[in-house]
């Protein structure tokens, strides 16, 4: 079942009353509530919220993902369940067991499936696209070729029109932060969906820095990256060059986790794809399987 | 972008109508105790002993009717009702002669 996702941008007061999470708005008085279990990202984004610790450890015990804001409203922080799975322990036994080998052949699966899905996006648009169709199908076991720059680099170059003269960085440009915001909703679901199924979202395939703390969450949603960058692409269209976030920017972002993709022939919400594939992934690290389960853009419908 | 798959024909509601005895005071504590069980499950009051829940998928509203089935009372009159999104913005609610608005249904995404 796809999962609400509620966000706070204004002062509000959260507390917890049969099983519900009850909001108050202090500025025009209203009350509303919302059935904890069905909630799946709750983002905190202002400075007057307060919040019970009954609703904290409630929201943790339905493996809810919490979103912390700072002041310029980009996402700090992420709190999730510590026993997100009942075999939990197994899981993360296979996990840390894994060999270089699996390793190397579950990100190989990772990059073609997100080339691939660049791809499609720029033939959505309309821009040739043979170049990355090309890198995706030599990708090399591990990447060892590094075909994942290489696409990066012509992806990048073509997918924003040309007077944006869009370079890709962190810290960059606009539109550097609405793609940051977006994968950042999309880091915080990949992250629960990987505790849910009983895996270790710290523990990466590929990414190994050792100041990052959500490796495997990084690994995993590269293929669903693009969707984000559909939903920030959709947005230049209509905004042009004026790219400061704005609160209906914000609401087309935090719809990502509702997007319908398609996985294994199937029209599915995001999330729940998300859970497929981690689901997928979990058997990997098991040994019943070898194949991880990713969405597939579609080139015809722009 | 497609939201096809959160539409009003997928998107359930759950009703449940229940008459339980209230004679006695044990009567009462089980009417009382199933009555917050079901909240706890997340329905809300429609009207008094008709509970209503919104459920975002057929499967989903499986479950809660299947919760609902589990903690019937031993005595009592319980009817539980599924219907989709669509049929229940049908319905027309007075209050007095009055056409008011239906409840609102809970969004996928919400900004507070």
């Amino acid at each position: 079942m796809i999962k609400r996702t509620l966000y706070f941008g204004n002062p509000a007061y959260l507390k917890t009353q049969n099983e519900q999470l009850v909001v108050e708005l202090p500025e025009t008085s209203e009350q509303r509530t919302a059935a904890i279990e069905d909630i799946g990202l709750v983002v905190l984004d202002h400075q007057q919220i307060t919040i019970t610790q009954s609703v904290l450890a409630k929201l943790l015990e339905n493996n809810t993902a919490v979103v912390t804001c700072n002041h310029t409203h980009h996402p700090t922080g992420l709190l999730l369940n510590l026993d997100g799975h009942t075999l939990q322990s197994q899981r993360f036994k296979y996990q840390v067991a894994a060999t270089v080998p699996l390793q190397k052949q579950l990100w190989q699966q990772t990059v073609m499936a997100k080339i691939t899905n660049q791809a499609h996006l720029l033939g959505q648009k309309q821009i040739a696209n043979k170049t990355l169709f090309n890198l995706a199908a030599k990708v090399k076991s591990g990447d060892s070729d590094n075909c994942e720059a290489q696409a990066a680099a012509y992806y990048w170059k073509n997918l924003f029109p040309e007077f944006l003269n869009f370079k890709r960085f962190r810290e960059g440009e606009p539109p550097n932060n609405l793609l940051n915001y977006g994968y950042a909703i999309l880091r915080a679901v990949m992250a629960r969906s990987l505790v849910g199924s009983g895996l270790l979202p710290t523990l990466g395939i590929f990414h190994r820095n050792q100041y990052n703390a959500y490796c495997l969450a990084d690994d995993i949603m590269e293929p669903y990256r693009p969707y984000v960058d559909k939903i920030v692409g959709d947005i230049v269209r209509m905004n042009g060059r004026f790219l400061e976030m704005t609160p209906s920017m914000k609401q087309q972002l935090l719809a990502i986790p509702a997007m319908d993709v398609m996985i294994n022939g199937e029209k599915s919400p995001l999330m729940n794809a998300i859970q497929r594939t981690t689901a997928s992934l979990a058997k990997c690290f098991e040994g019943s399987s070898r194949k991880l389960l990713y969405p597939v853009l579609p080139t015809d419908i722009a | 972008m497609d939201f096809e798959r959160l539409n009003a024909y997928r998107i359930m509601w759950v009703i449940v109508m229940f008459d339980l005895p209230t004679e006695t005071k044990a009567q009462r504590k089980i009417y009382a105790k199933f009555r917050k069980q079901i909240l706890d499950d997340g329905f809300s009051m429609f009207q008094f002993s008709l509970y209503i829940r919104h459920c975002s998928s057929r499967e989903n509203a499986e479950v809660h009717i299947q919760r609902v089935k589990k903690i019937l009372p031993a005595k009592g009159h319980i009817g539980i009702l599924n219907i989709t999104d669509k049929q229940f913005g049908m319905m027309e609610i007075f209050r007095g002669k009055e056409l008011i608005e239906a409840p609102l249904a809970p969004q996928q995404l919400e900004l507070f």
